[in-house]
């Protein structure tokens, strides 16, 4: 890092969203102050509406239509402030001196034009070459950013690559001339773990080879402390703290800064709880020393045993033919009572079918699934409506999986409706308060509709409707996947809370593997729908015996035990 | 929900607004919405008032001479009309004297004398009517309004049909998929294949031959209706498709929710409104295939007026200068049409804001 | 791509048999007997009982149906019931003069659309563009009828630029003289509703992510709409026109009554109202098919637009 004057200079940024006619405007950015230097990684770090993207957009100029900067605001850039230049040129420095790539790259590329052309574009634009030249240095740009046979690819649509190149092309597009100063928002949270690696280590090589500033924007704490020299933390459209990654990750000073590094699961340790956000405000953060034991021994009872369970899709293709997809093969497993299994892979592994596909919401095409010694696969659905109370799923999308034209008192009670559960009305909504408030939600809720609550809250929601029937199993589908750190935090002690006293047990499906270590008992490691490896939680991140488990273990963000590191 | 009530008051909180209360609230904000809606609602005040016959119940009498001049026209010249009168008068010229060879002859006074006894109204017809008159005579405000309770009436009873027909079978197609779905898509291709305006012309075409679509506006709202759903089939057949694989749904399944209840209890709120604003597209749409209709004679029956006749009679009457008809009832299927599709884009935007 | 085409057109046979037999229910089972059908309008009643003969209507339904199948296949459905002229040469005559109106139309009102569109979307949210759209809105509530008699009374009778009716047997002299008013009036009405579905396709694809990357490279404004947001807005847009397009062939009959235009829309409304029933049977089961051919000549189009579409 140099010591030189920063690259851009972010003062007093307050910006405003204008909602409708009658609303007060939203205040998304609250006079925030930073600094990017020269040659340097910057992380933005923050929640969901944290207004880490928007600030980052109002560098560009690509704020919505809606949008309101106060006119205190500056944003300082070799010379001039950015906020007032004139169209034009804002135009000349985008893509040329400031750059940025974004979270979805299937959708930020232009899907009618090949890569090359896209990628051309700017070299065109702002490097004035001709288009011959312009594909020569695409096709140089696609090799540097790792594109396999980029003469090849140069004229490739974008839907016909993976994310993983996709993002590239992004990059390349990004870099294409060299910019002084990169803005990535969030360019891995849509990728896979393993390719998140790569992308993370491809922006590092390129910021050292051309000395370029990045300002990285996540909400990933681990990827921070990979990545980064300085830390901006923000929340709620203010700067918590600001600092070095070490003096951050050794020193945290702000209550909120401590409770993210705190609430993320661990690799190195499971308390018997995670701390929540809302402690550390209140000054009561700590982490519990006591750790929890997890393992299976071989006389625990089983409660559910699936063997050889088989799913493919069939498409139709061809003049008259169907395509054969198969996504679960030959999957065996077992479930000890009051037990944890956690199920990893990566998207496409066949993970989430697995869980679907025991509650019988999809149709197997093979195999049993033995549930007190009958197997819920042959069943019909009269028979099967007996044990549906009994094995229950809460998905990974907080904001699909509650109708949103119904009440939570009308969700909460049709599920005891089917099943007659309670002898009237009038019990049934005494159980559906008291869950309400088991949950941690309040009673009031019971006449709010689903749009009232946020991720988190719906998500507990949706728990208390799969409680209504006292299930034995639950499965729960990427549940806290989509959920904010903080959130994730509140819902895994929850969901912890529940097994013990209700002693639930759980498959726990997701691509978290911290995540997975500190909420499972056993874990099973799946890819492209086969059973990888199946050991005791500590075990296989110990001791992982396959290659692939070795690879996707290896892929883990390390930044946080750098953290730890210098902490000890 | 009594119980709800009986609840110590904890419970008992605030009814949070669902969808359609929320619409109505974006709607109250919307002027122009609000305008189209007070507009729309006093055209089917008035409908339903010339239904019930409390106004323009007496449009076929011919009150006005012919091609009365509007109010606002008393003054100017009417040559038909003085035309017409001179017909009469030559009418009323006394026959030919035939009762040397009349068998019928002698009686004649005897008749006549009869006949004076019974009070005959001679009805003086007026030069000039609030809006003009036609050729008959027949008062133009009157006729345009009940002109627009028929028109209404037929688009708003052809769009509910289609709309129900559309919807249950899209419903149908997009949940079940399978079999369902290649059968119903069969019959919607079969459908689509044949141009619009060349499908309500074969249907009208049987209708209009034979009597065996009904009576009255009957035939012209089956026509309507029959050759129309299959734009909202295609609508909520892709809803269907998209809120089936939607995670809510699934949860129905997993907690045991039926087939039937999964359909219409969880899917169809959803979708409701999607086929609530299709519902007044179609209104529009078929007011104007109304009127196009009727002014060719496919449309409602001879002895009922429709704005769609008085276009057909208005097309002639323009040359010989007489353009009130056209006036009244190009300028109230205007203001209707113009008011309900604005209402149509201010319900959309309400049911379902985006920042645009 | 050769097994996509012969596949579609495998598909298209239940529906062309579904088409046929919708037509035979409606004409032959509901219509019902000619004679019923033609009471009043045909006083011979020889000519009724040949016709009779003709349907096979003493005879049952499914015999009906095989008649009416070999009619299509083999392009001869009779002579009409009222001009007894022969019902495919009144087909064949009567597509010229409806085409040389309806192309000109259909290529004028989406050039004119799309432009329109295009600057309407460029300067969305202001007011230019909501006056646009609310006269967008208003001209399409005024029924298309009081447009053409006024507009016929207007140009053709007072000011005299244009004849107010007629077509003659040059086609030169069709399309630079009678044909214009008409032509004119189709445009004028069929812009606005144009303009306003192709201004919403342009506001959605402004909408969406891939523009902010544009301009995110520091595309200009106008690069940005005419480059990126075109290309993309032409995929919905012809969907549109390939929608439209078997509806040339009928024509706006509206225009072809109003205007003696001897096309394929005034020969059907005639045949309406004369219950010339062999007359819309053939133009509807040939249209159809036309329709479905079009409909897959569009979709294969769309590989060379669409280059996510592809062919299984």
């Amino acid at each position: 890092m140099s010591a030189q004057s920063p690259l851009v200079q972010i003062q007093d940024l307050d910006i405003r969203f204008r909602l409708d006619r009658k609303s007060e405007p939203f205040h998304a950015v609250k006079g925030i102050s930073f600094d990017i230097p020269q040659d340097a990684t910057v992380a933005l770090v923050g929640e969901s509406g944290s207004g880490k993207s928007v600030s980052a957009m109002a560098i560009l100029g690509l704020l919505p239509e809606n949008a309101i900067v106060a006119p205190r605001s500056r944003i300082l850039y070799g010379g001039r402030d950015l906020l007032r230049a004139p169209m034009r040129e804002m135009q000349q420095i985008r893509g040329k001196e400031l750059s940025v790539i974004f979270q979805e790259p299937m959708t930020s590329l232009n899907p009618v034009f090949p890569v090359g052309e896209q990628i051309g574009e700017v070299l065109r634009l702002h490097m004035g070459m001709g288009i011959r030249q312009a594909q020569a240095r695409a096709v140089e740009l696609l090799n540097e950013v790792g594109i396999p046979n980029p003469q090849l690819r140069v004229n490739s649509y974008p839907h016909e690559m993976s994310g993983g190149q996709q993002q590239r092309v992004m990059i390349a597009m990004a870099i294409a001339c060299e910019p002084k100063l990169l803005i990535a928002d969030e360019p891995t949270t849509a990728l896979d773990v393993t390719i998140q690696k790569q992308i993370l280590d491809l922006i590092a090589a390129l910021q050292e080879r051309h000395r370029m500033s990045v300002l990285f924007i996540t909400h990933d704490l681990g990827v921070v402390g990979e990545i980064a020299d300085r830390v901006v933390v923000m929340q709620e459209g203010e700067i918590r703290e600001q600092g070095t990654v070490d003096a951050i990750f050794r020193h945290p000073r702000d209550a909120y800064t401590k409770a993210l590094l705190a609430c993320r699961p661990r690799l190195d340790r499971r308390p018997m709880r995670l701390p929540v956000i809302d402690d550390f405000l209140k000054g009561e953060g700590r982490v519990h020393l006591e750790e929890r034991r997890r393992g299976t021994s071989a006389s625990d009872a089983i409660i559910l045993e699936v063997k050889n369970l088989d799913k493919t899709f069939f498409l139709k293709e061809g003049l008259f033919g169907k395509r054969a997809v198969p996504a679960v093969k030959d999957v065996s497993f077992r479930l000890a009572k009051g037990k944890t299994l956690g199920v990893v892979g990566e998207s496409g592994s066949g993970k989430t079918t697995v869980g679907l596909t025991v509650m019988r919401l999809h149709e197997a095409t093979g195999g049993e699934v033995l549930f007190e010694g009958r197997n819920l696969l042959s069943l019909t659905e009269r028979e099967m409506m007996a044990y549906r109370r009994r094995i229950q799923i809460i998905f990974q999308n907080p904001y699909a999986s509650l109708n949103p034209r119904f009440t939570v008192g009308e969700i909460l009670l049709e599920p005891m409706r089917i099943h007659g559960i309670g002898k009237d009305e009038r019990e049934r909504i005494d159980m559906a308060l008291q869950l309400l408030r088991r949950v941690g939600l309040p009673e009031a809720s019971f006449h709010k509709y689903p749009h009232e609550f946020s991720g988190g809250q719906r998500q507990r929601i949706a728990i208390a409707r799969c409680l209504t029937m006292k299930p034995d199993v639950l499965i729960c589908d990427e549940s806290v996947s989509a959920l904010d750190v903080s959130v994730q935090a509140q819902v895994l002690n929850l969901l912890q809370d529940l097994q013990d006293e209700y002693r639930l047990s759980y498959i726990f499906i997701s691509h978290d593997l911290a995540v997975v270590k500190y909420i499972s008992d056993r874990v099973m490691v799946m890819n492209d729908g086969v059973v990888v490896e199946m050991a005791d939680s500590d075990e296989i991140y110990r001791n992982p015996q396959q290659e692939y488990t070795r690879r996707l273990l290896a892929s883990i963000p390390k930044g946080l035990q750098r953290a730890r590191e210098l902490e000890t | 929900m009594s119980a709800i009530l009986d609840h110590p008051p904890a419970v008992a909180g605030h009814h949070s607004p669902g969808l359609w209360l929320l619409a109505w609230r974006r709607l109250r904000h919307d002027r122009v919405g609000m305008v189209s809606l007070v507009i729309v609602v006093f055209f089917l005040l008035l409908m339903t008032a010339s239904y019930m016959g409390l106004v323009a119940s007496d449009w076929s009498q011919e009150k006005g001479v012919s091609y009365a001049n509007p109010s606002f026209l008393a003054g100017a010249e009417n040559l038909e009309a003085k035309a017409m009168e001179q017909r009469a008068k030559a009418a009323k010229a006394p026959p030919v004297d035939l009762s040397d060879v009349d068998p019928l002859a002698p009686r004649y006074k005897e008749w006549e004398e009869r006949a004076k006894k019974i009070a005959v109204t001679e009805v003086k017809r007026s030069e000039t009517l609030p809006l003009g008159g036609d050729k008959w005579g027949r008062d133009v405000l009157k006729k345009a309004i009940k002109g627009s309770e028929v028109s209404i009436f037929v688009g708003l009873s052809s769009a509910l049909l289609a709309t129900l027909i559309g919807t249950v079978l899209g419903a149908f197609a997009g949940y079940w998929g399978g079999k369902v779905n290649d059968f119903l898509e069969w019959f919607y291709n079969i459908f689509t294949s044949i141009p619009y305006i060349l499908l309500i012309l074969a249907f009208a075409a049987v209708a209009t031959s034979t009597g065996k679509f009904g009576k009255g506006i009957v035939p012209i709202v089956l026509v309507l209706s029959l050759t129309g759903w299959t734009g909202i089939y295609r609508l909520i057949r892709a809803e269907y498709i998209k809120h089936a694989n939607r995670e809510y749904v699934k949860a129905a399944q997993a907690i045991g929710a039926s087939n039937n209840s999964r359909m219409f209890h969880h899917i169809l709120p959803n979708v409701s409104h999607v086929a609530l604003v299709q519902l007044s597209q179609y209104t529009v749409g078929f007011i104007k295939a109304e009127v196009i209709l009727s002014f060719l004679g496919f449309g409602v029956p001879v002895d009922m007026v429709s704005w769609g006749t008085m276009l057909a009679e208005a097309q002639n009457e323009l040359v010989i200068g007489k353009w009130w008809q056209l006036a009244a009832a190009g300028l109230s299927m205007a203001v209707l049409v113009t008011a309900f599709s604005l209402l149509t884009d201010s319900l959309r935007d309400a049911l379902d804001p985006k920042l645009r | 791509m050769t097994a996509y085409v012969i596949r579609r057109v495998w598909q298209m046979i239940p529906t062309i048999f579904g088409v046929i037999l919708l037509i035979f229910i409606l004409f032959n089972w509901v219509g019902g007997d000619p004679a019923q059908v033609l009471a009043g309008k045909i006083s011979n009643p020889d000519q009724i009982a040949n016709i009779r003969r003709q349907l096979g209507v003493d005879q049952p339904y499914w015999v009906q149906l095989l008649i009416f199948v070999k009619q299509v296949f083999t392009f001869d459905f009779g002579r009409s019931w009222s001009t007894n002229e022969e019902v495919s040469h009144i087909i064949l005559t009567r597509v010229g003069p409806t085409l040389t109106i309806m192309l000109p139309v259909l290529f004028i009102t989406t050039g004119l659309s799309v432009l329109f569109a295009v600057l309407v979307a460029y300067v969305r949210g202001t007011l230019t563009d909501r006056m646009v759209m609310i006269a967008c809105t208003v001209a399409m509530s005024i029924s298309f009828l009081v447009y053409i008699i006024v507009f016929q009374w207007l140009f053709g009778f007072i000011l005299g630029w244009f004849p107010v009716q007629g077509w003659s047997e040059s086609f030169w002299k069709n399309l630079t003289y009678y044909a214009p008013l008409p032509i004119m009036l189709a445009v004028f009405v069929g812009v606005a509703p144009e303009l306003r579905l192709y201004r919403s396709f342009f506001l959605d694809e402004i909408h969406q992510d891939y523009v902010r990357t544009a301009r995110a490279k520091g595309v200009p404004e106008k690069g940005v709409m005419l480059k990126h947001v075109m290309r993309n807005a032409l995929i919905p847009i012809l969907t549109n026109v390939g929608i439209a397009l078997p509806g040339v062939f009928v024509g706006s009959f509206l225009l072809e009554v109003f205007f003696s235009v001897p096309g394929l829309g005034r020969e059907v409304v005639t045949a309406v109202n004369r219950s010339d029933f062999p007359v819309i049977k053939a133009v509807t089961v040939y249209l159809a098919i036309i329709t479905m051919v079009i409909n897959l000549l569009v979709d294969v189009m769309y590989k060379f637009v669409d280059p996510r579409v592809s062919f299984k």
